[in-house]
């Protein structure tokens, strides 16, 4: 007879209103199969990580040229459990951008940057653009010799940027020097201006999501593609509730990448290499694994192309490109499926160029 | 009639203009000192630094040191005159060193090879390293920007 009778809210539900909330989100809908739908997912669970971990090592960690090497040095050898969070924060923060990058490609192959989603696309890209920010920051922050290396590096890049150059340069660098006023400049941007900015910018990514509730799923207005008349004659049974279901499988893979995490923090080592002493020339200046296209096609590029400086002509080719990316649902309005083939051949370019790069 | 009839929309217009114009100037207001805050001021060309002393460079020496904030290389060749250069790599900024072994300045991060006198002799860096001053003064050694 008990049974019968409808559940009583908890204490903490009737405050919240959870049934408003939980009734709101069953109504969306979420497609059954394809793991690339909890990509986005992982990538915020991935951020939280990195947010939970970062706000540990503030307590230790000192951004000042002359301590801040030893301060972490004292995290890793004294501070309990100090090598297993700088471990979770390094290791979040390299499936962060994998997971941002494969987000980004998956939602290029799919076309689902067509309208109305221009501004999740939009907003997703301002989100890859702090996240490779936050990633380079953090790689100075160690203030090693690959550290210096590559705060001497990256700024210069930077300093070839059309336009913006010159004030990205001195931004980067604190002055026209990589003194200690970049570590420190590095610091303040590391944890305060771009994860408040991520944190403005994943919100508005999420907002622009819910406004349409077959956000991740396929549209259903492409009328001169078989898989569109595929997917628009999608029936109930191809997808789930966004709540409880899909958001309780988001959550068992959300498990699954914390495993790894956890896991490779605990047995990958990690050196944090010797101080920067800026006297010494710049070994081991191989940037992160998302960098080593690039660092490629520096390497290997004559001094000049048509009449232009190597560096300048090539990232201001990149920039080119990249503003191309921004523009894309603009541009192929239909979803062409050669701007998918084309995401195959960039994406077959990059593997080509970081695998040269390490021979 | 109809002139004297307010009309909702071309008002409502103007207002939604007026509000978000001012809200535009605001924020080009706000963005512009704040975008100066951030922004370091330049810094003097460097040195002169005093590197060390005569006694520590015999002829033969090729050692790294800092001008200010910046490396800088000093050799001294066999018949004991001095150079320096700045051991900042002219294609992307890396810092250079010596290679005894092949007697040349090197650039590890993007293989750029300069000679002994600061030439790009190979590899991508665009110019020659800039050369630096060196005076002796009552056997101290200083380092300092050319002119």
């Amino acid at each position: 007879m008990n049974a019968e009778q409808p559940r009583k809210p908890g204490w903490l539900s009737d405050r919240l209103g959870w049934g408003g909330i939980a009734a709101s989100l069953e109504r969306h809908r979420a497609p059954r199969r394809g793991f690339v739908f909890y990509l986005g997912g992982i990538t915020l669970f991935l951020l939280l990580l990195q947010v939970l971990s970062g706000v540990l090592l503030v307590l230790y960690y000192k951004p000042d040229a002359a301590n801040a090497h030893a301060s972490l040095e004292r995290i890793v050898g004294e501070i309990p459990y100090g090598d297993l969070v700088r471990g979770v924060h390094a290791w979040s923060s390299e499936f962060f951008i994998a997971f941002l990058l494969a987000h980004l490609f998956t939602v290029v192959l799919r076309r689902s940057y067509r309208s109305p989603q221009e501004l999740s696309w939009l907003s997703g890209l301002v989100a890859l653009f702090i996240g490779v920010g936050l990633a380079f920051t953090g790689t100075i922050l160690p203030w090693s010799q690959k550290a210096y290396a590559q705060a001497r590096v990256g700024s210069e890049i930077a300093h070839n940027v059309p336009f913006l150059g010159n004030w990205l340069y001195r931004l980067l660098r604190g002055g026209t020097e990589v003194t200690s006023n970049t570590l420190s400049n590095a610091y303040g941007f590391h944890v305060a201006v771009l994860p408040a900015t991520l944190t403005l910018i994943v919100g508005f990514h999420l907002f622009f999501l819910s406004r349409k509730p077959a956000a991740i799923s396929e549209p259903a207005d492409d009328d001169d593609d078989a898989e569109a008349s595929k997917a628009s004659s999608a029936t109930e049974a191809d997808t789930i509730p966004l709540y409880p279901d899909f958001l309780l499988r988001q959550a068992v893979v959300w498990v699954g990448v914390l495993v790894a995490v956890m896991t490779l923090a605990i047995f990958a080592d990690r050196p944090l290499g010797a101080p920067a002493d800026p006297r010494l020339s710049s070994t081991g200046a191989m940037p992160p694994w998302y960098f080593l296209p690039f660092h490629q096609i520096v390497r290997s590029s004559p001094r000049e192309l048509l009449g232009i400086d190597g560096p300048k002509f090539i990232v201001g080719a990149t920039c080119l490109l990249g503003l191309l990316v921004v523009v894309l649902p603009f541009l192929d309005r239909k979803g062409s499926k050669l701007v998918a083939w084309a995401g195959w051949l960039v994406l077959f370019v990059l593997i080509l160029l970081a695998t040269s790069a390490l021979s | 009639m109809s002139n004297d009839e307010p009309k909702g929309p071309p008002r409502r217009d103007f207002l939604g203009i007026a509000v978000g114009g001012s809200a535009a100037v605001f924020a080009v207001a706000a963005a512009y000192p704040v975008a100066r805050f951030i922004e370091p001021g330049t810094r003097p060309r460097p040195g002169p630094a005093v590197v060390g002393k005569l006694i520590e460079f015999p002829p033969g020496t090729v050692r790294s040191v800092m001008v200010d904030d910046r490396p800088a290389l000093v050799v001294r060749a066999q018949d004991g005159s001095f150079r320096a250069f700045s051991a900042i790599c002219t294609h992307l900024q890396c810092v250079v060193g010596y290679s005894p072994e092949r007697n040349q300045i090197e650039c590890p991060c993007h293989r750029g090879v300069y000679s002994m006198d600061g030439l790009n002799i190979g590899g991508p860096p665009p110019r020659p390293l800039e050369e630096l001053q060196v005076t002796v003064n009552e056997g101290t050694i200083i380092v300092s920007a050319v002119g």
